[in-house]
């Protein structure tokens, strides 16, 4: 059974391999996503343009996997990576989980994020740029992300913007 | 006074006229406007849907065809005034003389503003593009000062346009080569300051280090705040001193001199950062429509002058040459 491979490939104490294992089910998610909003909105990808085949690892500060997203192409999808994955792709960005989520639904303005040095960029910066254009252009969502209609989209949309709002109240009151 | 702001996108031009634009300005995905990055602008199509949006919503639409036309390209300047001109755009801002001249004689309907990259700053520089290609608005170099614009604005019928918020370039627009030294393009004919190709950042143990065409241009500290990987904006040493030797990494606000460029007869006030996005723009355009509204009740805008606290290069903010303390 594959739920007896996923605890076998997880070693104790190894909280990537943790996190490694039960990779399948998140990959299939994410990807699938990914696929639904590339077939009912192929201009989205259009913005790519000569990073149509690129690959970006994205890395959320905290967690010790990354998520190797490759928007387009015959390889598109979204997989799950360990976070000291040396693979070769073309740009790598890191930063706090929901500073990443405000950047992929365009709520937070990313030259501020690398003004204050909360995202991080390294390689392609050309590529980097286009991503970052592209999915501002799309006007995407969590629940673009997880692949979820209403109602569930609208919850998972909602949950977000309180995560924000609480996480902005926080900062403003410390 | 007329609120332009920046549009990089349809989304992002839907985000500024919601928030309290005026007008939005825009560029084609092309080099022919000085924003030209990966995966910004608009195509033709794109364009003519937000004109229409726009206008149904009562705002306007300005298209940046402002970079400078290469010899034996410039058609491609051409067919971009053209689709400015058949996206029915409420006026074209140019700098190049043979695309004001080709504007100005194939659409002679379409309104022509004069581009901060023309670096017109003179009564009599205006007065030219006024007279021989009929440009209606000035978009004003960020280096004169509040009053200087002021006695600009009696000796002119032109309108006037000034930035209030975002980048700030202190050198002579439309003439600055700094980035062509290190990487052979420019933004006067190419439409970016830094190709973003030419870029490189390295971080170690916090130490951030860009490069533009592989030569260093700036070691920042670990947890300081950055600027753009421009040339202008990097650290050099000179004379045994490490300093920002053209000009700091710190964005224009002057929302605190809105009330004084009023006074002066600054017809519209503009907004930087068409490659920044829609929280960006939502965020700025509400705080200067706010502004804007709160001198028209007579009212002072203090309350609205630290929201923009976060948004700024560097970290920091600046009046820029409109307070010239420097001198």
């Amino acid at each position: 059974m594959r739920t007896q491979h996923w605890s076998r490939a997880a070693p104790r104490g190894d909280p990537a391999g943790v996190l490694m294992a039960l990779r399948p089910p998140v990959e299939w998610l994410l990807s699938s996503a990914l696929r639904r909003v590339a077939q009912r909105r192929p201009e989205v990808f259009e913005r790519l343009g000569a990073f149509g085949d690129a690959a970006f690892l994205i890395a959320p500060d905290g967690s010790p996997v990354a998520f190797r997203l490759a928007p387009e192409g015959a390889a598109a999808g979204v997989q799950v990576r360990r976070r000291d994955d040396r693979s070769p792709c073309a740009a790598r960005i890191e930063g706090p989980l929901g500073a990443l989520l405000g950047l992929f639904d365009g709520s937070q303005d990313a030259d501020a994020a690398f003004f204050s040095r909360a995202i991080r960029v390294s390689g392609d910066i050309e590529a980097v740029m286009a991503l970052h254009n592209t999915l501002e252009a799309a006007d995407l969502t969590l629940a673009d992300l997880l692949g979820l209609s209403a109602p569930a989209g609208d919850v998972a949309n909602a949950a977000l913007r309180f995560v924000r709002q609480t996480a902005a109240a926080k900062a403003a009151w410390a | 006074m007329e609120l332009v702001c920046p549009a990089g996108s349809p989304s992002m031009l839907h985000a500024a006229i919601e928030a309290g634009a005026d007008s939005v300005y825009c560029g084609l995905r092309d080099e022919t406007n000085a924003r030209n990055f990966p995966g910004l602008n608009f195509s033709p199509a794109e364009l003519k849907a937000a004109v229409v949006w726009a206008h149904d919503r009562g705002a306007k639409v300005l298209v940046a065809i402002n970079t400078f036309a290469r010899a034996g390209e410039i058609d491609t300047w051409r067919a971009s005034v053209d689709s400015a001109a058949a996206a029915g755009a409420d006026a074209v801002i140019v700098a190049d003389l043979g695309v004001l001249a080709y504007a100005h004689a194939e659409h002679p309907d379409l309104r022509l503003h004069l581009s901060v990259q023309a670096a017109a700053g003179a009564p009599e520089a205006i007065g030219f593009y006024a007279q021989a290609y009929g440009v209606k608005r000035v978009v004003l170099p960020r280096v004169l000062s509040a009053p200087e614009i002021a006695a600009l604005v009696r000796e002119t019928d032109v309108e006037v346009e000034a930035f209030v918020y975002g980048g700030l370039c202190v050198m002579a627009e439309g003439r600055c080569a700094l980035s062509s030294y290190a990487t052979g393009r420019s933004p006067n004919l190419s439409g970016v300051c830094s190709p973003p190709e030419a870029v490189s950042l390295e971080e170690t143990n916090g130490l951030l280090t860009p490069r533009l065409g592989g030569f260093m241009i700036d070691q920042v500290a670990p947890g300081a705040a950055a600027g753009y990987p421009t040339l202008c904006k990097g650290r050099f040493e000179a004379e045994g001193t490490a300093s920002h030797l053209f000009e700091d990494p710190t964005s224009l606000n002057a929302m605190t001199l809105l009330a004084e460029l009023r006074t002066a007869g600054v017809r519209a006030v503009k907004i930087e950062g068409r490659q920044r996005g829609k929280a960006y723009v939502a965020r700025v355009a509400a705080a200067f429509r706010a502004a804007l509204d709160a001198l028209d009740r007579g009212e002072t805008t203090a309350p609205y002058e630290a929201r923009l606290t976060g948004l700024a290069e560097g970290g920091r903010e600046t009046a820029g040459a409109y307070r010239k303390t420097w001198r």
